[in-house]
């Protein structure tokens, strides 16, 4: 399963039009799934996607393609884990291959903190549905023979880790797949298109501004990453969303023999060998909030360091490319979902290191929350106005990485 | 320069002459590294590339050839085997430079540059390969002899142009060079057979594996080689890398020149051999910008990240849309480097050891890292040290705790505004318990405040581990206040003495006045200068010894010599976390969660609304007009303890929380628990199912809720 010159997927752009029932601004995977599921579950297609770049250009093309359910919450556990079945249904769903692979997520322990950390992460996921096991030191060394459990001396040896049913997929072509089969339905998606401002009446927001004028529209979505709290701004909503810089860098190309993807949240790092052969590594987002995506020899020099530790056939790997995302954090590294409190204004933010593996599940239930009025039972805890009634949802699972 | 030798080219001897690059000297062998394509010296031709000594994607034409190299060819498009043992680890010497200015590129327009401002210069042709321009300015570079980092205040990049490569059909065969390469082939005496060198953009190449013929309009020429001169292209990957911070660029890499005519048929993309059929596929299928084209194509994301065909995707994007788009975001690395060429240098953030930890090795303790430190676990047996608290005396190593010194004018105010009590009241030799809120009112960190004497100078500490965090926290926040804080975790250590005859040991060691809780002293114990803390976190009566560490071995033994008969045995951290939790202690981090406001930790006791100003008190004063939704409650039970993390059940099976803490009390005879649970209709169930085990929520503290036993 290699990758090659797209061969399947058409995309078809659109000037946007004057009006529509619902504007959706960012075109990367939740904005793109949200329409996606507005137009094949509720069969509401006057819709437009908007996006200041390219599609797919910000988080969904700079995340480390991680799909995982293995959360702290039961509230968390069960909308991933519902994601990542959806995303195991995805391909066949929209008949594009999305070089899904379910490869197994192996997340260590180098403490008695850690121990407890992945057994209680085990424990909850079972009881929700996430398929999540505790593994011994000689269980993780057959799971995963490259692992050098004594991390080579020079940090605390690996004593568990959780494994849990995880996988990966290339997230270019789920951005891709669920555009092509919103703009089958008939949604209009314009990239290049920045919105300059919200359009508000009656204390409503009622359209978007944009360089190629305004458009008119019964709902307007956030779906942006990054910029989020500015586009709210202009709604007069107040998001708590501190925005951190996540870094990742990958390999060359090499046959395809990596298993798992491994993680270790004690050195704050984690690494899965692409479809295309490339071995992938992240870390844990950068402490200082910012929007740069720049990139930081710090990172490149420590992420090698805390990689080859764990894992020293990777010594001699050369670094291909290094890049940059944004995560949006919220206060208890949770998403937040749906109304804002601003009539015809709505967001899906908050979506931190863990977007990606929501697409398919945060589309769906922001497309109902939209056609209904009513945010469905999955997404309803991760309302924003959680923080106002201080129903918060602090969630350990989360973590700072991927 | 290297001497004369042979290395082996997958299983064949090639020999070499002084100054040979690899490259050379398997072309003059008649071999191809990747069996064909246009070939450069500039090191962007992927064409070049070979597994050097267990190194893939290493370009042939860029390395000097040393005797016993081990070469293995590496085929175009058939990745490489990723290594089925570890590689040694080979030590990567890292030196730092420090300059006003560096040149990157040894060029006319480098040197020029060079010259006139005094800079030193950075080139490939000297084995400096570039691997990016980052924040700082540092150029980070990758040499034979090691990582150099260089710093500075300017970058001036004067890279040149690198010769555009054909793209055509036939553009994989062998025997194709660029002017420089062939320049540098016959210098080294490389016979090439004959050739015909072509300035504009061929029709095809012919042949078999070699190039045989070369056809340009409508003539045809036979030949053994090409020397391709169809023109040149900004080098412009590092300036472009450079971008918002201080560079410049110079000469070619600076110059945006109009792209070369559009090719119709051809590889494009050497490194993902993309050919220009699959980029009009990808085109007519909708992927029309550069970086969308990119993505869907994969042109452009190989090793040459994509010197070779942005030029191309330039005319081929220029041709449909009539206007020049830009190159693809340049991002590093410009210049490949291996994970332990990067890593050079680096250590793992140090693991902090107190100055008794070769004493607790000697005592046989089992150490864990916990919060930043290796901590002794438990030495022998926990319950023998948990039952030495509890009926006699014990000793522990506290000297993890975070630990300030606050002086200045402004101190008092300084705390007033980082902890929700009000700081005045504590009088000096007092000390009090308190917690650091953040905006959210969300528990960051616990500990004590002290203050010294008369006047404005306090001593605190803080959870172990949270000295870092809380530094950045209340220097940020207190910026503007005349106030100095000093971080002495490191140099002062500390001792906790606890248990009933925690008293008649130190009076044993030269301690022997009365001290009431939360009150402080200095005194010499055991002839070691401290300061004498009484408070109690294990629930018995305990001191804590604060005193240079330096000494810290001396008075551990002092303490262990003088309390022998007394059955005196130190402690580790199980111990400590189960006697804690019997008093319903709280540690932060592993009880409190994200979102752990005072209340829901069962600590609101501990804000005072009535102190003033400080962080957090807004959110406090908010969400604590709302209804409770959960809390960090006590839970016992009759079974053993379920592990740290288990989930707990309402009794209906609904999801209530989880354990954070558990642990069998040998002296209450029962499991003890702390953990959060939910509230049901603003009430706090009486009764869950925590592992099977009906569990009861019970008072804190568990143990000897009139605190008795601590003021004693």
């Amino acid at each position: 399963m290699n990758e090659h010159p797209e061969a399947e997927i058409t995309l078809r752009w659109n000037e946007p039009e004057a009006s529509y029932d619902v504007v959706i601004v960012g075109g990367g995977g939740h904005g793109l799934s949200t329409a996606y599921h507005l137009a094949t579950r509720h069969d509401i297609t006057r819709v437009l996607v908007l996006d200041a770049g390219y599609i797919g250009g910000g988080n969904s093309g700079r995340n480390t393609t991680v799909i995982r359910a293995n959360y702290g919450i039961p509230e968390a556990v069960r909308f991933y884990q519902h994601s990542l079945e959806r995303y195991r249904r995805l391909e066949e769903e929209t008949g594009r291959s999305m070089m899904h692979d379910r490869k197994g997520l192996l997340w260590m322990a180098h403490s008695e903190a850690g121990v407890r950390r992945e057994r209680a992460r085990a424990a909850v996921n079972q009881a929700f549905g996430a398929e999540t096991v505790y593994l011994e030191p000689d269980e993780i060394a057959t799971t995963c023979p490259e692992i050098d459990l004594a991390c080579g001396g020079g940090f605390p040896a690996v004593m568990g880790a959780s494994f849990h049913q995880g996988a990966t997929a290339r997230h270019d072509r789920v951005v891709w797949a669920l555009a092509e089969g919103a703009m089958r339905c008939g949604v209009h998606v314009a990239p290049h298109t920045a919105v300059t401002g919200l359009i508000h009446e009656h204390g409503r927001i009622v359209g978007v501004e944009t360089p190629a004028g305004r458009v008119a529209a019964g709902t307007v979505v956030s779906a942006v990453g990054g910029n989020a709290t500015l586009l709210a701004d202009m709604a007069g909503v107040r998001l708590p969303i501190k925005t951190h810089p996540l870094q990742a860098f990958v390999t060359n190309r090499y046959q395809r023999r990596f298993d798992p993807i491994v993680a270790s949240g004690d050195l704050g790092f984690y690494v899965s060998q692409t479809a295309r052969g490339q071995m992938l590594l992240g870390a844990e987002i950068d402490r200082q909030p910012s929007y740069s995506r720049g990139s930081t020899y710090e990172l490149l020099a420590s992420l090698s360091h805390r990689a080859i530790t764990v894992l020293p056939f990777m010594r001699n790997l050369r670094v291909l490319r290094q890049w940059t995302g944004s995560c949006d954090m919220s206060p208890d590294y949770s998403p937040i979902m749906g109304d804002t409190g601003v009539d015809g204004f709505l967001v899906t933010t908050g979506w931190g290191t863990w977007g990606f593996k929501a697409i398919p599940a945060g589309g769906e239930c922001m497309a109902e929350h939209i056609a209904t009025g009513v945010a469905p039972e999955l997404m309803a805890p991760f309302s924003l106005d959680r923080f106002e009634r201080d129903r918060t949802l602090a969630d350990r699972g989360s973590s700072g990485t991927h | 320069m290297s001497g004369s030798g042979e290395f082996t080219f997958d299983a064949v001897a090639v020999p070499f002459v002084p100054g040979d690059h690899l490259l050379t000297a398997l072309l003059r062998a008649g071999l191809h590294p990747t069996g064909g394509g246009t070939l450069c010296v500039e090191g962007h031709s992927p064409h070049c590339v070979a597994e050097v000594d267990g190194v893939a994607y290493v370009h042939t034409c860029q390395t000097l050839a040393r005797e016993g190299m081990l070469v293995r060819a590496q085929a175009i498009g058939d990745a490489p085997m990723l290594p089925s043992t570890d590689p040694l680890a080979q030590p990567v010497a890292v030196r730092n430079a420090h300059h006003d200015v560096v040149v990157i590129g040894g060029g006319e327009a480098g040197r020029g540059a060079a010259a006139s401002i005094g800079a030193p210069i950075v080139d490939a042709g000297d084995g400096g390969e570039v691997v990016g321009i980052f924040p700082g300015p540092m150029v980070a570079v990758r040499a034979d002899a090691g990582m150099v980092h260089t710093h500075v205040e300017r970058v001036v990049v004067a890279t040149g142009v690198l010769p555009l490569l054909p793209v055509c059909p036939g553009n994989d065969l062998a025997g194709l060079y660029t002017p420089k390469l062939a320049e540098r082939l016959q210098a080294a005496g490389v016979d090439l057979g004959r050739t015909v060198t072509i300035t504009e953009p061929p029709q095809r190449f012919e042949g078999a594996d070699r190039v045989q013929a070369v056809v340009v309009g409508d003539e045809r020429f036979e030949c053994d080689a090409v020397i391709v001169d169809i023109g040149t292209t900004p080098n412009d990957i590092l300036a472009r890398m450079g971008a918002g911070l201080a560079v410049d660029a110079v000469g070619g890499a600076s110059e945006i020149t109009a792209p070369p005519p559009c090719p119709t048929e051809g590889t494009v993309c050497p490194c993902n051999e993309t050919t220009m059929a699959e980029l009009a596929e990808c085109w007519d299928r909708g992927f029309t910008s550069m970086e969308l084209l990119k993505r869907a194509s994969l042109a452009g994301t190989g090793v040459c990240q994509g010197a070779v065909c942005s030029p191309y995707l330039q005319s081929f994007i220029a041709d449909r849309t009539g206007s020049l788009e830009a190159r693809f975001t340049a991002r590093p690395v410009a210049r490949q480097a291996t994970l332990s060429e990067l890593a050079a240098g680096r250590h793992h953030p140090a693991i902090a050891r107190t100055t008794l930890h070769a004493v607790h090795e000697a005592a046989g303790a089992t150490m864990d890292r916990f919060g930043g430190w290796w901590r002794p676990w438990v030495y022998s047996d926990v319950d023998a040290e948990c039952a030495a608290v509890r009926s006699a005396v014990s000793i522990g190593d506290v000297g993890t705790l975070g630990k300030f010194i606050v002086s200045g004018p402004d101190a008092e105010a300084a705390l007033q505004r980082l902890v929700p009590t009000d700081v005045s009241t504590i009088g000096p030799g007092r000390s009090r318990y308190v917690l650091m809120l953040d905006e959210r009112g969300y528990v960051l960190d616990d500990g004590m405040i002290m203050r010294e004497g008369e006047g404005e100078r306090f001593f605190v500490t803080v959870t172990s581990g949270g000295a870092s965090v809380a530094e950045m926290w209340v220097r940020d926040w207190t910026a503007d206040l005349d106030v100095r804080w000093m971080n002495v975790t490191m140099s002062v250590g500390a001792i906790n003495v606890t248990g009933p005859r925690a008293s008649e040991l130190l009076a044993r060691v030269g301690f022997d006045q009365p001290l009431a809780m939360l009150r402080h002293v200095e005194a010499d114990i055991a002839d070691v200068p401290c300061r004498v803390v009484r408070l109690s976190f294990t629930g018995e009566v305990s001191f804590e010894l604060h005193h240079p560490c330096a000494r810290s071995a001396e008075l551990w033994r002092s303490l262990l010599d003088a309390g022998a008969d007394l059955g005196v045995v130190p402690h580790g951290l199980d111990a400590l976390s189960r006697l804690r939790l019997e008093k319903g202690h709280i540690i932060v981090g592993q009880d409190s969660d994200y979102d752990s406001t005072p209340r829901r930790l069962g600590h609101d006791w501990m804000v005072d609304l009535d102190s003033g100003d400080f962080i957090g008190r807004h959110a406090i004063e908010r969400t604590g007009r709302l209804p409770l939704d959960k809390q960090l409650v006590g839970l016992e039970g009759d079974g053993p303890p379920p592990f740290e993390g288990a989930v707990v059940w309402s009794m209906d099976g609904t999801y209530a929380g989880y354990v954070t803490s558990a642990a069998w009390s040998v002296t209450l005879g029962r499991s003890v628990m702390l953990a959060w649970v939910r509230t049901v209709d603003g009430m706090l169930p009486d009764e869950v199912r925590v592992e099977g085990m009906v569990a009861r929520r019970a008072e804190l503290p568990f143990y000897d809720p009139e605190g008795v036993r601590a003021r004693g």
